[in-house]
């Protein structure tokens, strides 16, 4: 297929699985509207899929719609944790490692980066820098535990990371109560950053008025483009997409399976990690997580949106919070069930995730194309492109002779 | 050809078929080809020329873009395998596709699963593998786990499997590929026997010999269209390889002799007994020396497999040794096998050779990448990548669109090549080359057999495992024989044996004395 046919084709896709999942959402939205004739639960619908749609960026009001920065600014900020879950899960199942850890990775690495911002009084800039290693090198050793285990002793990686989450959650909330407890607060935190400590907003740029926005953003983006030259540009990155592919492959050919699998894991804790510390000192005052914040779960789903590939990871986390913020928005303004909301999120990560999904029109595209190019090398041969035929010219007649009486 | 009547009776018509892949390449373009009852059709061309693709789509695998295929008189349309098995078509695969933690019995009911209750009836299983290996006179052994046989009896596995389904029309992919000369002349008495009872077999096969001797007709393909349909007993050989190459193929390599020096690979005494208490290699010891190419005749299954496998650590032997320049190689990681300068060409390229969902250029650094000619910093050094891969896909006449596609989507040959290729080209000191030339076409073949004097004579050590004996014969300087995991025959110059000879040895008929045994040893 040509450059600009497999473009139409990648938008034409996109745009169908979304336009089909509204229509789902909006039929499910309709069923489940308040109001009694069919006039009003229309209009709640309409109301409803405006606020999921424009809401995310715009306020709707009476005047009309209007561009809100700070909405925009929302969206970032909640890209934020999930770009870096999404690269940590991207690296470990690049590598056919399916570590769920990065949930509780991310909240592991917001602990320990809050502890050393509380604790460790550094100079501005460089505390910053300190809490984020930090975070993202506790976590990294702890993802050891998952990878060795099934390096060494052939333990699933998934099953021991999922249990990991947990344990990380509980101890995590047992330090908060006891020894690092801010008992002078009525609910359970931490003891406030040090000032020193914290990653500043990025209010400078005059339409992101929101204060949730932090440079955090741009620490991310670099991440982004720092993974995606890691996986595809370097040998490391493309060992782990090669074991990822074929394990015995890799081992023949002479690369240090265990290690890589290893290194992968470490990695990709230690981005969740990061992120979690990025997360932390960019938005809150105080460490007040006593639970896990599904910004993990979130990173598998980019993963997979992406494809592994940590370039797409930004697109498939800003469509995630914005589908999350535009659902916010409907649940705030057009009065839509929580519940309902996750069924449509669903819903139209189903239709974007189908492979198979508009086969059919691609098959077609791809045969046009070769049509072209058969056409186009014929044209070249001199118009003829008849094939040199020899010899035994004789049996291949009888043979032509039995297919004409066929016919 | 007398009987007018059988003449016309096509049981598989295949009409004007094209087929254009998803990744846009035109593999069958306008092609008809068709089946007479009974008859063994051969079907013949070069690596990529789509005679895989055209016969998976008469198997239901594939779905042609445009045309028709019309079986036993009726339009139909054959849209998965399990319709076409139900039409009575099997297909064995240029590639396994046996489950390799199962055992060679559940292989071969898979799907049809003899049940004892809620449970699998492993016995029944068994008992239905044993009759039928018998009936068809192809021996297996049903108890043991695919993982573990040679290539040789996976490919009688993948056959049995075919024929208990009941397939009337049998369609084998090179079948050939891996089996001895020995095996293959039992295949082809079974195949012979099948066709009198009204069986029809189509048969892909790079060999000529083979194809002459056996079918009746030819159906020719080059660059995805069909050369005409042929009488086997009307054209001769070089008529056919004309046909496929539009050139004439000369498959004798000229070699001058080797002035083999010092020693490379040293094994001594190694032995193994595998899972099922069978003695694969029974105190093996022998020498490759720089500059010569030393040949492994046998029957597969008497320890080639093992001996391989233990020389790249796949498998560890219970005794022995063996050594590369000096080094100890067993129980090393195969990065540090890697490091001594040893090569290996697997027999099962799909298992070990390549990962299949990633680019050719991917598939051809995987041994070098840490090298420092194709890094720059952190980063690798992408133009000295791409003009590498785009060198050897040249120089191996890899048949592919541009080094970015995915090796999975080449035709079985160019798999081949692109192995051989890398391995071929990281300058080893060793090569370990197992059924180097499996399933390449006779231009290709002769390209790699050349390819191979060439770097033992610039002072590689080269240790050859192949079925096909007449290529071992052709490229060995000197030459052992393996028989029940022992070698018995030792010949120093090849040029004096001659194949009934071979064969005697090869069958433990007939065995040298110790001593000129040991003289493969060169202290
Ligand atoms: N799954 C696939 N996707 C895309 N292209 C494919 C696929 N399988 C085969 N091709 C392409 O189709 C062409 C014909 O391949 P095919 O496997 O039919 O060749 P073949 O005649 O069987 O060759 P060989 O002798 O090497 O087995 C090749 O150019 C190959 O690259
Ligand atoms: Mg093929």
């Amino acid at each position: 297929m040509t450059k600009k046919r497999q473009l139409i084709f990648s938008l034409v896709r996109g745009a169908l699985a979304i336009l089909i999942a509204l229509l789902v959402a909006m039929l499910l939205i309709f069923i489940s509207a308040d109001g009694n004739s069919f006039g009003q639960r229309l209009s709640a619908t309409a109301e409803a899929m405006k606020q999921l749609l424009v809401g995310p960026l715009f306020r709707i009001n009476a005047q009309g719609i209007k561009f809100e920065g700070k909405r925009l600014a929302d969206i970032f900020a909640a890209m934020i944790p999930t770009i870096f879950t999404g690269l940590s899960v991207c690296v470990m199942f690049a590598a056919n490692q399916f570590n769920l850890g990065a949930e509780g990775g991310i909240m592991l690495g917001a602990f320990s980066s809050a502890l050393v911002a509380i604790y460790v009084p550094l100079p501005k800039g460089l505390h910053a820098l300190a809490c984020i290693l930090v975070g993202g090198a506790v976590t990294g050793v702890v993802m050891l535990i998952p990878a060795l285990l099934k390096v060494k002793l052939n333990v699933s990686e998934m099953v021991c990371s999922l249990m990991l989450n947990y344990i990380i959650m509980y101890i995590i909330k047992y330090l908060m109560n006891t020894a690092y407890a801010d008992k002078s607060k009525g609910q359970i935190q931490t003891y406030p950053f040090l000032n020193s400590s914290k990653i500043p907003a990025l209010t400078q740029a005059s339409i992101f008025t929101s204060s949730k926005l932090s440079w955090g953003i741009v620490i991310a983006a670099l991440t982004v483009a720092a993974m995606g030259f890691f996986m595809y540009r370097s040998r490391w990155g493309y060992q782990i997409r090669m074991i990822g592919i074929n394990q015995d492959f890799a081992k023949y050919s002479g690369m240090k399976v265990g290690f890589v699998i290893v290194l992968s894991q470490v990695l990709g804790g230690f981005l969740a990690g990061a992120g979690g510390g990025i997360e932390m000192l960019g938005r809150y005052p105080t460490f007040g997580w006593s639970a896990l914040p599904g910004y993990g779960w979130t990173g598998i789903t980019i993963a997979i949106l992406a494809g592994n590939n940590p370039c797409f990871v930004p697109l498939a986390a800003f469509f995630l919070a914005y589908l999350g913020k535009g659902c916010d928005m409907m649940a705030t303004y057009a009065n839509v069930p929580t519940q309902l909301i996750a069924i449509v999120q669903g819903v139209i990560f189903l239709f974007f995730a189908a492979e198979r999904f508009l086969s059919k029109y691609r098959q077609s595209l791809v045969v046009k194309t070769a049509n072209e190019e058969i056409a186009a090398k014929m044209a070249l041969a001199g118009g003829g492109g008849s094939l040199p035929q020899a010899g035994a010219s004789g049996s291949q007649d009888s043979v032509k002779e039995g297919g004409k009486k066929d016919e | 050809m007398g009987d007018e009547a059988n003449r016309e009776e096509y049981i598989v018509q295949m009409k004007k078929i094209d087929k254009v892949y998803s990744n846009g390449v035109a593999a069958n373009q306008g092609v008809d080809f068709n089946l007479k009852k009974g008859e063994i059709h051969a079907l013949m061309g070069e690596n990529g020329a789509g005679k895989s693709t055209l016969m998976k789509m008469l198997f239901g695998m594939e779905q042609p873009t445009s045309g028709e295929i019309v079986i036993n008189g009726e339009s139909t349309v054959l849209s998965s395998p399990s319709v076409a098995i139900a039409k009575g078509i099997g297909m064995v695969h240029q590639h396994f596709m046996l489950v390799p933690s199962l055992s060679v019995a559940e292989n071969v009911v898979l799907g049809m699963v003899p049940k004892k209750g809620l449970f699998i009836d492993k016995e029944k299983a068994v008992e239905i593998t044993r009759q039928n290996a018998e009936k068809y006179n192809l021996h297996v052994e049903p108890e043991m786990r695919v993982a573990d046989i040679p290539v040789g009896m996976k490919q009688k596995v993948e056959i049995l499997k075919a024929l208990v389904r009941g397939a009337r029309i049998l369609i084998l992919d090179e079948p050939t590929a891996v089996l001895t000369a020995q095996e293959t002349e039992e295949l082809f008495r079974e195949l012979t026997a099948l066709k009198k009872e009204g069986y029809t077999v189509v048969f892909i096969s790079h060999k000529l010999n083979e194809i002459k001797e056996i079918t009746d007709r030819i159906t020719i393909m080059r660059n995805g269209r069909s050369m005409g349909v042929y009488e086997t007993k009307d054209v001769s050989k070089e008529d056919i390889s004309r046909l496929m190459v539009g050139r004439d193929v000369i498959l004798n390599v000229q070699k001058d002799a080797a002035k083999p020096t010092d020693v490379v690979l040293k094994v001594r005494n190694l032995e193994y007994v595998n899972e099922w208490n069978k003695k694969m290699l029974d105190k093996v010891s022998f020498d490759v020396r720089k500059g010569e190419i030393l040949g492994i005749a046998g029957v597969e299954g008497n320890g080639q497999k093992e001996l391989i496998d233990m020389l790249f650590n796949l498998n560890v032997p219970d005794a022995g040794e063996a050594t590369v320049n000096g080094k100890s190689v067993i129980g090393k990681p195969q990065a540090k096998i890697r490091e001594m300068g040893v090569s290996l060409v697997p027999e099962d390229r799909m298992l070990y050779g390549i990962a299949a969902q990633a680019s050719i250029e991917e598939n051809v650094i995987s041994d070098r990448c840490a090298k420092k000619e194709l890094n720059k910093g952190p980063l690798f050094h992408m133009g000295a990548i791409h003009k590498l891969s785009e060198q050897l896909v040249k120089d191996y006449t890899v048949l592919c669109k541009s080094p970015a596609q995915q090796v999975g989507m080449l035709s079985g040959g160019n798999i081949q090549k692109v192995v051989v290729a890398r391995e071929f080209s990281n300058d080893p000191s060793l090569i370990l080359a197992d059924q180097p030339t499996r399933g390449i076409d006779v231009g290709a073949t002769e390209f790699i057999r050349k390819k191979l004097v060439e770097l033992s004579r610039s002072g590689i050590a080269v240790l050859l495992v192949s079925a096909d004996l007449a290529e071992v014969m052709e490229l060995s300087d000197s030459l052992i024989v393996m028989h029940n995991g022992r070698i018995v025959a030792y010949f120093q110059d090849t040029g004096t044996l001659s194949d009934e000879e071979m064969g005697e040895y090869m069958l433990g008929l007939k065995e040298q004395t110790p001593e000129e045994i040991r003289r493969v040893c060169h202290d």
